[in-house]
């Protein structure tokens, strides 16, 4: 799968992975800009900012752009994280132009006052929507107790107040000053044409003007829970306990977070992990999973328990144990399953364009590395039971975890 | 597009599909028994589901564990589910993986040991899902409007219904899958990088001596109430609507697909321009076909705030009620680009299309190949749908709330 790579002279990054056998091209807009870059008085800006980018441009109106992407036939889509937004659509080969072009476009959108207003009501419901579903807002809580004061402790969606509180005019100054093409990555990957790419790129970005992007704020990251211990949300309807605790790991610029992901397979996998054995497979809880997540400086083990509500104490005891006791005693076997189930999921997931799509330009758009499903598999391959250990060592899972449980009752 | 397809059956019935996709690293295979839930006994309901998770807790000289951990070394990313109709068991792995992998699923399917010891842990885990789907409003309200429109026993809740599974008995487990789990009606799909004379052999060696059952025909019973509130303490209300509509067998599913299409199946449909984009209504809303063999649901959903919820059920009632006579060539233009890049797209897929084929024989007793399903999009007409329409506007409506307060409904709905 070769790469390519093409910078415009306003520091616009244009990339693609191609591949012969992709019947599909993915073309995607990475922009690096998240909830951490919010301030208080802009929380949850960079995600409702994502939903306006929808709402068209001063040529084109947000039921054109629906129609016009409907029309080729795309997938599109787009996320919002703490560090990233991810514009994105997967199209036949024959589309590519088209949906480049009006990708590009909308990445200047409008921003009118009237959407502005009526997308609001979206956001609420979307807030509203997750709030009555599992684990209620028990992740973004826990996150926040982690991380503290740091800018990582703010939740994407921000809340109803800091939503309805939002002037249309913070938002125009937020995307003039994110949406930058120093900033910003053009990435695509499948059946591309990357010289057309690189073609479009110039006549639609190039007069992108290099606005200086403030630099991301970096403070130090929290090496362990800010705020450890256990908090409570109430749902007196919920039928089962939902509990979420988070400790340090590895962070994106850690070598060890290839480990670190075939520690929480090990694990906490959501089957034939340690969790799964000792708590799902009984019928103990419904879910018991350990994900490793990481940030450009930071990164966390989250564990996610949900279990009848008036066993989440003792099954949380019962995690910490099988925590506690994992340094001494993973088997070689094990490990080497859980190395296979990684290697055999970078294999598979390099069969599909959009899956490519994200990690080449989140890969990028942080690192400015590209590294090819070849150079992952090497990577997994070539991962030791001693760099599980290591993992182990260094980022303690029984560390003093910040906790939120979610129920019935408190 | 060039597609390679097999097909070959077994003397004892057993149907082997494949897909040869040879740009591909991996291969994806779906065993898919007819023991779906609409086998479940009167007051067992959930017992297919059980048998199911049943299976996987010991067969042939493995035990639980040793089945979970050999599919795993393998690299197999397998799954195990139960629709209605049919129990699946699928895994995608790299292609080499596949001679390893098959013995493991020819025991989960002809050699479960249905261990009475492993009873007590299963069933917790169905009800662990059960109490878990409880807590998810939007599947609750879906599941609602199946149990209310669909004859019985197409409605009931595949997932199981508490008190049920709470009193099904070892003995009811083995009864079940004696008499689901068999040839009779068993597809094998398989799709990716594979030698399908090698792997036609590989399955004969394997199921060619299961001897079959009788066929366990299912009878339908009467349809529910064609309107039901479920009350929820939540911030949103949910509402689900459907309607009857010609089934995938029927040539005419493809006009009745493609008018869904436009109501509610993109960025750009009625329903998602008129009720979010237009009044910022919701987050979601959406309408989907729900397919069996002799017959076919038109299901629309949205979730929005308490107190927007009237608004958003009349906005979409008057959407279902405008689309007669207003489809524009645009609108199934983009229907046809949409279908077009769905079915070229799930070639990057080895599992995307195992499901597919399976899916095909099961409904059609034949598999399509993607340029016969798009001639067949291709030839639909504006004037054709409009008939189409005109002749079956969308009737026999159901409509489901879930939320503090039930809803209006408001005009006399078609019988």
């Amino acid at each position: 799968m070769p790469f390519q790579h093409e910078r415009l002279d306003n520091g616009l990054d244009v990339i693609a992975e191609t591949s012969d056998c992709a019947v599909s091209a993915s073309v995607g807009f990475f922009v690096l800009t998240g909830a951490r870059d919010e301030s208080d008085d802009l929380w949850g800006a960079s995600h409702f900012l994502e939903h306006m980018v929808f709402k068209g441009t001063a040529e084109i109106s947000g039921d054109d752009i629906n129609r016009r992407f409907d029309a080729m036939g795309a997938t599109v889509n787009a996320f919002t994280s703490e560090e990233d937004t991810v514009y994105y659509a997967s199209v036949l080969p024959e589309r590519q132009d088209e949906a480049v072009e009006l990708l590009a476009r909308m990445m200047r959108p409008a921003l009118r006052t009237e959407d502005f207003e009526t997308e609001k009501l979206v956001i609420l419901e979307e807030i509203r929507m997750y709030d009555d579903q599992p684990p209620f807002g028990a992740d973004d809580r826990c996150r926040a107790a982690f991380f503290g004061r740091h800018p990582l402790a703010r939740s994407v969606l921000g809340s109803v107040d800091s939503i309805r509180g939002l002037p249309v005019d913070a938002m125009r100054d937020y995307h003039r000053r994110r949406y930058a093409p120093g900033t910003m990555v053009l990435a695509a990957s499948g059946a591309v044409d990357f010289p057309a790419l690189v073609a479009a790129a110039r006549r639609l970005c190039d007069d992108w003007e290099p606005v200086p992007t403030p630099e991301r704020i970096v403070p130090a990251a929290p090496r362990a829970a800010v705020r450890p211990g256990i908090d409570r949300i109430v749902r007196p309807a919920a039928a089962l306990g939902y509990a979420v605790s988070m400790v340090a790991g590895p962070g994106e610029h850690d070598p060890d977070r290839h480990a670190a992901r075939l520690l929480a397979i090990l694990l906490g996998d959501s089957s034939g992990s340690r969790l799964y054995w000792d708590l799902v497979d009984t019928g103990e809880a419904e879910q018991a999973a350990c994900i490793h997540e990481d940030f450009l400086d930071a990164g966390l083990f989250v564990t996610q328990l949900s279990c009848d509500p008036d066993d989440v104490a003792a099954l949380t005891a019962r995690i910490a144990d099988i925590y506690a006791a994992a340094p001494g005693d993973i088997t070689p076997e094990e490990f080497e399953r859980a190395r296979n189930k990684l290697a055999s999921r970078v294999v598979l997931g390099g069969e599909r364009p959009r899956r490519r799509l994200f990690e080449v330009g989140l890969d990028w758009a942080h690192t400015r590395i590209h590294r090819s499903v070849a150079d992952t598999l090497h990577i997994v391959e070539s991962l030791s039971l001693d760099d599980v250990r290591r993992v182990l060592a260094a980022w303690p899972l029984d560390a003093p975890a910040a906790t939120v449980i979610a129920g019935p009752a408190a | 597009m060039k597609q390679t397809l097999h097909s070959a059956t077994l003397d004892n019935g057993i149907t082997i599909l494949g897909e040869h996709l040879p740009d591909l690293e991996s291969v994806a295979v779906a065993f898919v028994v007819a023991a779906g839930g609409v086998h479940d006994p009167a007051r067992r309901c959930g017992l297919a589901t059980l048998s199911g998770e049943m299976c996987l807790r010991g067969a042939g000289g493995r035990s639980s564990r040793r089945i979970v951990e050999d599919l795993e070394s393998a690299g197999a990313q397998w799954a195990h589910g139960v629709s209605g109709t049919h129990s699946s068991y699928t895994g995608a792995m790299v292609a080499r993986q596949l001679p390893v992998v098959l013995p493991i699923y020819a025991d989960i399917l002809r050699r479960p040991l249905l261990p009475a010891g492993e009873l007590t842990a299963a069933r917790q885990m169905v009800l662990q899902n059960l109490a878990a789907l409880e807590d998810d409003p939007a599947h609750r309200a879906l599941a609602a409007l199946q149990r209310i429109h669909c004859p019985a026993p197409w409605g009931m809740p595949t997932e199981g219904l508490t008190a049920d599974v709470e009193a099904i008995a070892i003995g009811d487990v083995r009864a079940f899958v004696a008499t689901h789990q068999q040839p009779r009606g068993m597809i094998v799909s398989i799709a990716g990088r594979i030698d399908w004379d090698d792997v036609v052999a590989r399955i004969d060696a394997l199921l060619g001596d299961w001897s079959p059952g009788p066929d366990v025909p299912v009878v339908d019973g009467p349809r529910g109430p064609a309107t039901c509130h479920v009350p929820h303490d939540s911030q949103q209300t949910h509402i689900a609507l459907g309607w009857s509509v010609p089934p995938y067998r029927d040539d005419a599913s493809h006009e009745a697909t493609a008018a869904l299409s436009i109501l509610g199946g993109g960025a750009s449909s009625r329903l998602f321009t008129e009720v979010r984009e237009r009044r910022g209504l919701c987050y979601t809303v959406s309408a989907g076909y729900q397919t069996r063999r002799h017959f076919a649901t038109a299901a629309c959903y949205a979730g929005t705030s308490a107190e927007r919820a009237q608004e958003t059920l009349d906005v979409m009632l008057a959407e279902i009620d405008r689309l007669p006579g207003s489809l524009t060539e645009e609108e199934l233009d983009r229907v046809k680009a949409r279908v077009k890049s769905g079915l070229v797209m799930q070639q990057e897929s080895s599992a995307a299309r195992a499901a597919a084929i399976a899916r095909q024989w099961y409904h059609l007793g034949r598999m399509q190949t993607l340029a016969e399903e798009l001639e067949r999009y291709d030839r639909l007409s504006v004037p054709a749908l409009e008939a189409w329409l005109a002749a079956n506007p969308p009737s026999d409506l159901s409509v489901v709330s879930l939320g503090r307060e039930p809803l209006e409904v408001p005009r006399a709905l078609p019988a």
